[in-house]
């Protein structure tokens, strides 16, 4: 359970989050959406503490994390899993270093690091790629060793910061199953930011809609599912010569 | 063999050694206190890791402040510095002095550039994970860094090799020296060109290397 009360972040005289109180229960998918500006990514950073509060407190499973100390706050991070827009992995190093390392930040026995990070890359399907660098990755595959990256230390809790945003589709499709099925299977819960309507639909159980920094609206939704895309070309031509009909 | 460089061969083979001597004394004290002094520029910078203005203002002042010396003046300025170190200022150990100082200024601005160069996401990647501020400089920040690193590197031994030839105020020697001496004030202008031509190689070779570690270890 994430209990946000009465959080508030100023950026200079800019304010970010202003007096926000949100609870999210353990295992569900709770949706962030809002205008740019409106203060969802600050929101989700509050969670881990990767933007500190001015004022408010955090409390995470039981553990208020804005009274620990730097040290115990460090620990706490382990168990809440991060992903990004922008993937965010270590360009130098090969795909199994990069699950790897959150398994030696996190002290995970050294004997076991190995066949857990083969057990990531499992989940995510990428058991071919443990060798490669990102940069021979395609934007789907970077953002599922991301995940595998993420979830590698065990976390009860998954915070993805726009994940499918720098995606398109059918791969935006691809990661909000496996997203989907790490809620399902392991009981992760998972705080979702996008700006895209059809994300925050499709896999979120409750939305928080943000607005100048404060909680406008909180709305419980029956998650439409992920729908998988047709890769045939001709959905391409179909749907430009559409366009151009109603064009005209 | 051209018969000067055969008749010097002894005073030219000694000069070799001294340049490699001040050059790798300098390379040393880059990597072992420019590398901490860059990356704690880097750091204490606003808006980075440990941000700490008054920090910052001091190294930079004085990073800043050494490399604005010319380096002749430099050298003379430090002798008394030198003699109080090692009790003397001639010669080729007391000559590294200067150098290694010049040498942590010169590197730890190159450090500093090269880390700024590390997106800000990875490291927020690395905040995510619970990394303390020393593994992320470890494990994140030299790794991503780490073509940057050598390639400042490269760029700075070259210029310690410029510095060390003016070493022959202090009693240096190397092979800068060795090439005013003989070359330019015993007007035997083949001896100095073939100075130059061994200087045109060391750099040549070193900026190969540098660049093709460089490479190698970038994946980007």
């Amino acid at each position: 359970m994430i209990e946000l009360h009465n959080v508030s972040k100023k950026y200079e005289q800019f304010t970010a989050i202003d007096h926000v109180t949100i609870s999210i229960q353990s295992g569900e998918i709770f949706g962030l959406i809002g205008p740019s500006g409106a203060g969802k990514s600050t929101l989700l950073r509050l969670i881990n503490l990767l933007e500190i509060p001015d004022s408010g407190t955090v409390n995470v499973d039981g553990q208020i994390l804005t009274q620990l100390s730097q040290t115990a706050l460090y620990k706490a991070r382990k168990s809440i899993g991060m992903i990004f827009q922008h993937f965010n992995l270590l360009a130098n190093k090969t795909v199994y270093d990069n699950i790897n390392i959150s398994l030696k930040l996190a002290n995970y026995p050294k004997e076991q690091r190995r066949e857990r990070v083969e057990e990531c890359l499992r989940f995510v399907a990428l058991e071919n790629m443990r060798d490669s660098y990102p940069r021979q990755l395609s934007g789907g595959q970077k953002q599922r060793v991301a995940i595998a990256r993420a979830l590698a230390n065990k976390p009860r809790i998954l915070l993805c910061d726009e994940p499918t945003s720098s995606l398109d589709p059918t791969t935006t499709a691809e990661i909000l199953a496996v997203l989907q099925s790490i809620n399902n299977t392991l009981g992760v819960t998972i705080v979702i930011v996008s700006h895209e309507m059809n994300v925050i639909k499709s896999i979120c159980e409750r939305v928080c809609v943000l607005a100048d920094g404060q909680v406008y609206e909180t709305v419980g939704i029956v998650p439409k599912g992920v729908k998988s895309i047709n890769r045939h070309p001709q959905t391409f031509v179909d749907e430009l010569q559409r366009g151009e009909q109603s064009d005209a | 063999m051209p018969e000067n460089l055969l008749l010097y061969q002894t005073e030219i083979i000694k000069a070799i050694l001294e340049t490699f001597m001040m050059v790798g004394a300098s390379v040393l004290a880059a990597i072992i206190v420019g590398l901490p002094v860059g990356t704690l520029l880097y750091s204490t910078q606003k808006g980075r890791l440990a941000e700490n203005r008054y920090i910052y203002i001091v190294v930079s002042l004085i990073v800043n402040s050494i490399r604005s010396f010319p380096f002749l003046l430099l050298v003379v300025f430090l002798i008394p510095f030198t003699r109080l170190l090692l009790g003397t200022a001639i010669g080729t150990t007391a000559a590294m002095v200067p150098l290694a100082i010049i040498a942590i200024a010169h590197y730890s601005r190159l450090v500093e550039q090269s880390l700024l160069d590390v997106p800000r996401g990875v490291i927020e990647a690395a905040k995510s994970m619970g990394a303390s501020v020393s593994d992320i400089i470890v494990k994140f920040l030299f790794v991503e860094a780490r073509s940057g690193l050598v390639l400042g590197l490269t760029t700075s031994t070259i210029s310690f090799i410029s510095y060390s030839t003016i070493m022959g105020v202090v009693g240096g020697g190397g092979i800068g020296d060795f090439a005013i001496r003989y070359g330019y004030q015993q007007f035997k202008t083949d001896l100095m060109m073939y100075m130059i031509i061994i200087m045109i190689i060391l750099v040549q070779s070193i900026q190969i290397i540098g660049t093709t570690i460089a490479q190698k270890i970038d994946k980007r």
